[in-house]
């Protein structure tokens, strides 16, 4: 069984313009301990699905189930990483990172020590009685991951987690991101807008054509070398699908 | 940064300007007193300085209380709930430009002579500029904080606590020291008609007695208070907002 399942999800938006349709059908399925990729141009949607997964808003059509169950609200299960992190500017770091296991009431002394943990997997423990804007940015989203792993999530929703990074930053913390997926084999959904990091970080990717947004779906093989011309072929095809029009007017 | 005392030359510029007015006798000394007369005022009459000013500061701590106890868990409340905010909007709007001042003679009607018509003005006129800071300071939150709270399934008490408070305290702060700005106003015109005692009063009474020096001096008590009460709210704020350093334009 899949663990994560959305069939025919679409999302309607009320607006002062009328109503805006920024889902249309969509089929997408993960299975425990897959690391998904969903690729998409700004505006296609893929943040939406990722808002409806985490039960941040309500889907208008479709269903979707996260370990069987269908969703209603944020699941227990799931941890979302915000692009621009989401860290409490007022509380340190190890208090931020606290904060998902203080909203399930886990007691002080469970937090402080699954905290611990975290800073020392995420090698932030010199930083714990800081503040978030203290930290460089590649730090702020190594918290804003340590606080969404405390719950031992069976799937992690990363929402263009790497994306105001630089180019530096964003590798080391891709490949951070691979090992602590090889460890604790948790499922993993990856907006991204990159096909570079599509390509690097899933086992599949999903790609989504715009307006409204529609998946198709392509498998991926590991392990993965940006060396070979295996991978240049796999951004290719990437492309294609994902500015269909663009390719071909590049072409003619 | 420049050194603080930078601040100390437009007082002495003034100090100047007023000695100088003086020698030149451009008023008679009876109705200008110059600054060696006012000095000897505060030696011979401090007691009565100090048992007025002990009066008026009272007041306004009384009332800048009242109103703080009750317009910020209002604020927090119309911030964060649409729909108080649409029953509160029109009326704040509507008795907020009304100036304290313009309501002694109903608060005399109705409380007579004495501390409580003091109390009452203060307490409205430090009540709207902390309401509408507070409800500004809500408003302002950062909506991905609010969404972290919702995806870790944070209780509406924690979301309170934890996020919408301590996110809105530099508001209400700027709304503190915007109350007691507006309750040092308020408690000195009302002490000019609705007490028999204060700051207000005793300047009031120095004009009835000829005592131009008194007025002087009270009037140089009430700007020192004013300093030292907005000094103290801002050291306040810096300890209690401290993760607010270096996140703001303005170094304190």
């Amino acid at each position: 069984m899949q663990f994560l399942e959305c069939r025919g999800v679409g999302k309607i938006y009320a607006s002062k313009a009328g109503p805006v349709e920024a889902l249309r059908g969509i089929d997408l399925a993960a299975s425990e301990g897959e690391f998904v990729c969903l690729l998409g141009l700004s505006g296609c949607g893929k943040s939406t699905l990722l808002q409806l997964i985490a039960g941040l808003e309500a889907r208008t059509a479709g269903s979707i189930r996260v370990g069987g169950i269908e969703l209603d609200g944020p699941s227990d299960e799931t941890s979302i990483v915000f692009q621009d992190h989401g860290l409490f500017p007022w509380m340190t770091v190890e208090r931020n990172i606290e904060f998902n296991m203080k909203a399930r009431s886990v007691p002080s002394d469970a937090r402080a020590a699954r905290a611990a943990e975290l800073l020392t997997m995420m090698r932030l423990s010199d930083f714990a009685a800081r503040y978030p804007h203290e930290l460089s940015g590649g730090m702020r989203q190594r918290v804003g991951i340590a606080r969404a792993l405390t719950t031992r999530p069976r799937a992690l929703l990363m929402d263009e987690p790497f994306g105001a990074l630089d180019a530096q930053t964003r590798g080391r913390l891709q490949e951070e991101l691979l090992q602590i997926w090889e460890h604790q084999r948790t499922t993993v959904l990856f907006v991204t807008h990159s096909i570079d990091e599509a390509v690097f970080l899933a086992d599949r990717v999903a790609v989504f054509s715009p307006q409204p947004g529609r998946i198709t779906a392509t498998a991926l093989p590991r392990p993965r070398d940006p060396e070979t011309p295996r991978f240049t072929a796999l951004k290719k095809e990437l492309r294609r699908m994902l500015v269909p029009e663009m390719y071909g007017a590049a072409l003619s | 940064m420049p050194s603080r005392v930078f601040g100390l030359l437009p007082l002495l510029a003034l100090l100047a300007l007023w000695q100088a007015v003086s020698w030149a006798q451009i008023y008679p000394t009876l109705l200008l007193p110059p600054p060696a007369k006012v000095a000897a005022a505060f030696v011979t009459e401090y007691p009565d300085i100090l048992r007025n000013a002990a009066a008026s500061i009272t007041r306004v701590i009384v009332g800048v209380s009242l109103a703080f106890c009750f317009a910020v868990p209002l604020g927090l409340l119309i911030g964060r709930y649409q729909i108080l905010d649409v029953l509160a909007d029109w009326s704040i709007q509507i008795f907020r430009s009304v100036p304290p001042i313009s309501l002694i003679p109903m608060a005399l009607l109705l409380f007579g002579i004495g501390d409580k018509p003091a109390i009452v003005l203060i307490f409205l006129a430090a009540t709207w500029p902390l309401l509408i800071n507070t409800i500004f300071g809500v408003r302002s939150i950062e909506r991905t904080l609010i969404k972290v709270a919702r995806a870790a399934r944070a209780s509406e008490q924690l979301i309170f606590r934890d996020i919408i408070l301590p996110s809105a305290m530099p508001a209400v702060f700027t709304g503190l020291r915007l109350a007691i700005g507006g309750g040092w106003l308020t408690v000195v015109t009302a002490e000019m008609i609705a007490v028999k005692s204060g700051l207000g009063y005793m300047i009031l009474n120095a004009q009835l007695t000829f005592r131009s020096e008194l007025i002087v001096a009270g009037i140089v008590v009430i700007g020192a208070i004013g300093l030292i009460s907005d000094q103290g709210v801002r050291a306040l704020r810096a300890r209690v907002c401290r993760w607010q350093e270096g996140l703001t334009a303005e170094a304190e």
